[in-house]
């Protein structure tokens, strides 16, 4: 089972879908243009821990987190 | 400190401050309802939620962290980051604003960076969106950030 976790006011938001099955997939890829296009940031982590910030849908990532887009303080 | 009005921080207080509007407001009604006694399941209610949201974001904050940067902030309540275009160390101290430190050669806070991610996020979703920031996309996230100054022992650097 994929993740997509999505930062909000709840702390976060999980949307799980089956990797192996297509339409899932689909949804899924649909997601993600939907929050990247929104301007939200997509990241996975790497076999070695570290993040990796992704423009297209990575379909093999466990979990792609997601988070609002930066502002100045 | 930076000439920027702090339009997130204010964001995020007028946000907090309406929140706890609405909150107080739901408490008057139920006393209204209930004037001899404080709906006891109200408060809690609101107490579990509140620690809840923040409990989660630190939870993910965690299983993002590298094992080294866990240890620290289990530690000390702050980890250090390297930006990936200048291979400066950054600290990312608990919080939601005006939380990270550049650091000096000697791993002293030279000046301060705020940037966060839109919205009312809590505390270790701002942490980790601010470490991956800084981890892939330092300039970036530079570029959109305000600078602040930071006391260092007897001198303060003052920026604008």
């Amino acid at each position: 089972m994929a993740t997509l976790i999505v930062m909000d006011h709840t702390g976060d938001t999980r949307h799980n879908f089956d990797a192996k099955n297509a339409d899932a997939l689909l949804k899924a890829e649909e997601r993600f243009k939907e929050l990247t296009g929104a301007g939200f940031t997509a990241a996975v982590r790497t076999a070695f821990g570290e993040a990796v910030v992704k423009r297209t849908f990575d379909p093999n990532a466990e979990e792609t987190l997601f988070f609002p887009r930066l502002v100045g303080g | 400190m930076s000439k920027q009005p702090l339009p997130n921080a204010k964001e995020r207080l007028r946000l907090f401050l309406s929140e706890c509007g609405r909150r107080a407001r739901g408490l008057c009604d139920s006393l209204r309802r209930q004037p001899n006694r404080i709906d006891s399941r109200f408060v809690l209610a609101f107490r579990y939620r509140y620690w809840e949201r923040e409990a989660r974001g630190l939870e993910l904050l965690k299983e993002w962290l590298s094992p080294e940067q866990f240890a620290q902030y289990e530690a000390k309540s702050y980890f250090e980051v390297t930006g990936c275009h200048s291979g400066k160390r950054y600290r990312i101290n608990r919080g939601t604003s005006m939380n990270i430190h550049e650091l000096d050669g000697a791993g002293r806070p030279r000046l301060g960076w705020c940037f966060a991610p839109q919205g009312h996020l809590v505390a270790g979703d701002v942490m980790l969106a601010q470490k991956i920031a800084l981890e892939t996309d330092e300039r970036g996230a530079l570029a959109v950030a305000n600078r602040f100054s930071v006391l260092t022992g007897p001198r303060t650097t003052l920026l604008h």
